[in-house]
């Protein structure tokens, strides 16, 4: 078979991904005067950074007095004290000129009275400074940023190429440097390789990992999984959040937007429970605390099919209508149930991962030429608990520095060549042969299915030492069981996602093993990694620093080390809401 | 539960269409693209159709149940399961197919660009502060701002499968975003465009859009809005604006549609004449009323009653057409509220 159609483009920066963080990414590139280059796997309005809900955070102070400096110290009591305190300064100082912008760029935001950006309370935030649109405020970011990417492929001469449908799979490493990517066209088939002087990776999350997740089917870690693969070191993959209010069964969000208007959580016994977790907080405690609160009730016996309620009946219909709509939608659709007239179930879910490719504040990796935004990059902004309204606001910011200090860097001398060998499409071309030459066996499917259920069990809210033992070791028996080779029954050129759903399990895998190599190792328990049987306090002496995961090719599993936590004034404090 | 599906699969490389049938075992809670899922991993995984959030957010899945276009992870599939129905799943239609049930949306995107789908110099670009922009101003786009770009309206509109051209109802939908967005300062050069040729005026109002979209975009109502609008900054050369113009002043002095007269009032004189034939065709068969004496509705005068009341309140435009729909919406959102009274009282 003959798939290699050979170097397709060339550009000065390449990005991988297209959803919030990438778009941003590409338009201050082409904008510092690059020619970019926008590689998607799905088309870049179907990303997932479109399902976010509740908003964006901004010290504007619409809503109440409040400060970019307010705004920094919430995130870094949220993210447990082992957020980096630059990153985190730098993100809140520059976070209000970034809305001015999307709403100058056209952003369909909610207003408040005066016609200004509204803002809502939000989980763990000293101010009411989430803006928000109604709650589909990732979908409206989505369409405003793919909206001036649109403009920039029509009127940008040709310095804007948007490869839509492009399956990135292992990045280009050539002396040290990055300098583009193998991909599987997937409309057309084909092994492609795309070529930049830098390379920008923005794939998202990898909350597919889990069963319970409010992530897409899309967010399988592909970039964190190159990059490891490439011999990036990952940053703090043990923290992955999960949030409280995924409906049952789908794992479908309710944002946190309901409770910022004011929603409860009740137990089977019609009690708002929260007041025993949080009492100053309530519902909007931070996320870690909100979703072991829970646990701990339906463990104890207070819940109903693994589900609290989530209340917004006392809202009245016209909040309802008027704020969440889609929620009510959403909880209609999915659990038939509709929050004007009744509790809806829910329950915590794998949400967002705080870990990823370490990177520094320019979005730069250890490989000269290569650059993460977004989730798949771990600055680290959010530490071990992310807050909610936090991760659009760093797809905008640190996309934007990313996609700014990666097309000066291609453009300086230091950016000269960059060429791609074309023998890494032969060896593509020979891998890819051998994922197809499989003509039995396993399907991927009970693989794939085996890791999102022990994960969940073993890995989830709570975690327990010798749980996290146990799922090492179910993981090293699923990875032998993908390695024997699982059997693609498409063998077609043509959209042929049964090909790449098979190399996303692999994706899977490897961070699935980085993450629990972390979490057990990490003998504490601090933001979303609690471990209330065994180590239930934070240990600053012994554990305020970044877990590091690197890939061992020879042996084939992590290697894990530590990194220093930047500390500019916040020393830490005990952590209450 | 038992869920059996007939899937048109496509190959792109024979070009052969053939129409297959899967049973399988599903929970009770699935939907269409769950059930796709099981078929694919668990009977033939050569399927294809694309999917990614599936909670009605991405656009991704887009395409034909029973021949009308759905969103696959928003259509349960219990009711139909148990009612013992074996439903025929295709691609959408008005675009070419991939595979299976993937099609090729370029199209789609190429004519999203042709409106040019992006902010044009609003106000005061650089203050360094937000635009001041009231709810209520906002909320001319806010069904628009709605669309996730599935395609469903596309697939189903009956002015695209007979004028391939025809800008379509996402399109236009998205073109509305900008003209009724009180930030954009381009609304009149977009009308002028819009009006042209395969622009607002060669929908048929057929409605399908408006029935089809998961997402409540209502794209025929977009066009009205766009019409509307284009009304309002006198943009109405166009024989669809004509046509439209004359209804109302039709409907306002007598109360009907005067039909013999809407021919030269649209077409004009010379046009009409040359339809003479076609006309004396029509009025042999009944088709149409004798011109005279005028026809004249017997409740003529409510019929200018309306017209001055809408009038009275000013608010032309797209604006108007939000208005009226809000007003519906007020009455749905009370009885809502009343309900919910009740049954907390009855509780």
């Amino acid at each position: 078979m003959v798939y290699v159609h050979g170097v397709e483009a060339m550009h000065d920066v390449l990005v991988i991904g297209a959803g919030c963080a990438g778009m941003r990414a590409a338009i201050e590139a082409h904008d510092a005067g690059a020619n970019v280059g926008v590689i998607s796997k799905l088309h870049p309005t179907r990303s997932h950074s479109g399902a976010a809900e509740g908003g964006i955070n901004a010290a504007l102070g619409n809503a109440a007095e409040d400060s970019p400096e307010k705004h920094a110290f919430d995130t870094v009591k949220g993210s447990d004290y082992i957020g980096d305190q630059d990153a985190i300064e730098i993100f809140t100082a520059e976070a209000p000129d970034d809305i001015y912008q999307l709403e100058h760029w056209g952003a369909v935001f909610s207003r408040n009275d005066q016609g200004k950006l509204a803002q809502r309370p939000f989980g763990a935030a000293g101010s009411p400074r989430t803006v928000y649109a109604a709650d589909i405020t990732g979908h409206v970011l989505i369409q405003v940023l793919y909206e001036q990417l649109q403009k920039r492929m029509v009127l940008g001469a040709d310095r804007m190429k948007v490869y839509e449908e492009y399956f990135a799979w292992q990045l280009v490493i050539n002396d040290g440097r990055c300098t583009g990517v193998v991909c599987w066209d997937l409309v057309r088939g084909g092994l492609k390789l795309i070529t930049g002087k830098s390379v920008i990776l923005a794939t998202g999350g990898a909350g597919r990992i889990f069963r319970t997740t409010t992530n897409a089917y899309a967010c399988t870690g592909d970039g964190m999984a190159m990059a490891l693969r490439a011999g990036l070191p990952l940053k703090d993959m043990e923290f992955m959040q999960f949030h409280p209010t995924t409906l049952y069964p789908s794992g479908i969000l309710l944002t946190e937007g309901c409770r910022g208007e004011g929603a409860y959580l009740i137990n089977s016994n019609g009690e708002r429970f929260m007041a025993k977790y949080a009492p100053n907080a309530m519902e909007l405690a931070s996320r870690d605390v909100v979703s072991r609160s829970e646990t701990t009730e339906i463990e104890e016996g207070r819940g109903e099919k693994g589900c609290v309620f989530l209340d917004m009946r006392h809202l009245g219909a016209e909040k309802i209508l008027t704020r969440l709509p889609g929620s009510r939608e959403l909880a209609m659709t999915y659990a038939g149930v509709d929050p004007i007239y009744e509790p809806v179930p829910v329950r915590p879910g794998a949400h967002y991962h705080m870990g990823g490719i370490d990177a520094d504040n320019d979005g730069k990796t250890a490989i000269d030429g290569l650059y993460a935004a977004g989730e798949v990059a771990c600055i680290s902004v959010h530490g071990a608990n992310r807050l909610g309204g936090n991760s659009l606001m760093e797809t905008i910011v640190f996309g934007r520095r990313s996609g700014r200090h990666a097309a000066e860097w291609a453009l300086s001398s230091a950016g000269n060549g960059g060429r791609a060998p074309a023998s890494v499409l032969t060896d593509a071309e020979r891998e890819l042969d051998k994922i197809l030459s499989v003509q039995s066996g396993e399907r991927p499917w009970q693989i794939r299915q085996d890791i999102g259920e022990s994960m969940l069990e073993n890995f989830g809210v709570f975690r327990r030492g010798e749980k996290m033992e146990a799922e090492v070791g179910i993981l090293e028996g699923l990875r032998e069981r993908f390695d024997k080779g699982v059997h693609v029954e498409d063998k077609g050129g043509v959209f042929n996602t049964d090909l790449t759903s098979a190399i996303e399990l692999g994706y899977v895998l490897d961070l699935a093993q980085c993450m629990v190599q972390a979490g057990v190792a990490r003998k504490e328990s601090r933001g979303a990694h609690a471990r209330p049987y065994d180590y239930p306090t934070r240990d600053d002496e012994n554990f305020m620093h970044h877990s590091i995961s690197t890939w061992n090719h020879e042996a084939n599993a992590p290697v894990l080390s530590t990194k220093d936590v930047r500390v500019t004034k916040w020393e830490p404090m005990e952590r209450k809401y | 539960m038992k869920v059996a599906l007939k899937i048109w699969r496509y190959d792109s490389s024979t070009g052969q269409r053939a129409l297959k049938e899967y049973e399988i075992d599903a929970p009770e809670e699935a939907t269409l693209l769950d059930c796709l899922d099981i078929v694919k991993d668990k009977r033939d995984g050569s399927l294809s159709y694309r999917k990614s959030c599936r909670m009605m957010i991405c656009g991704s899945c887009g395409m034909r149940m029973d021949g009308a276009a759905v969103l696959a992870c928003k259509t349960g599939m219990y009711d139909i399961a148990q009612a013992g129905k074996i439903p025929v799943i295709s691609a959408m239609g008005n675009l070419p197919i991939v595979k299976d049930l993937v099609v090729d949306m370029a199209s789609f995107w190429e004519k999203m660009r042709s409106v040019e789908p992006w902010l044009q110099p609003g106000l005061d670009a650089a203050t360094g502060k937000e635009n001041i922009v009231s709810q209520a101003q906002m909320a001319t786009v806010h069904k628009e701002s709605l669309c996730i770009n599935c395609g469903c309206c596309v697939s189903e509109c009956n002015s695209l499968e007979s004028d391939p051209d025809f800008t379509g109802p996402a399109a236009l939908a998205k073109a509305m975003r900008f003209v009724g967005d009180p930030r954009d300062g381009n609304a009149i050069e977009r009308l002028e465009k819009l009006s042209g040729q395969h622009g607002i005026w060669d929908c048929t109002r057929c409605y399908f859009c408006q029935e089809r979209c998961p997402k409540g975009v209502d794209p025929r109502d977009a066009i009205a809005k766009l019409g509307a609008e284009a009304m309002k900054f006198g943009i109405d050369s166009d024989m669809g604006a004509r046509h439209a113009k004359w209804f109302v002043t039709s409907a306002r002095t007598t109360g009907w549609l005067r039909e013999t007269e809407l021919v030269p009032k649209t077409q004009g004189i010379v046009k009409s004449i040359k339809e003479t034939k076609f006309a004396l065709d029509l009025a042999r068969k009944g088709k149409v009323p004798p011109p005279f004496p005028p026809h004249v509705a017997k409740n003529q005068k409510e019929a200018r009653l309306l017209y001055k009341l809408v009038k009275e309140q000013g608010v032309s435009g797209a604006a108007g057409i939000v208005q009226a729909e809000k007003a519906l919406g007020r009455i749905e959102f009370v009885k809502e509220a009343e309900h919910a009274k009740h049954e907390g009282a009855s509780k």
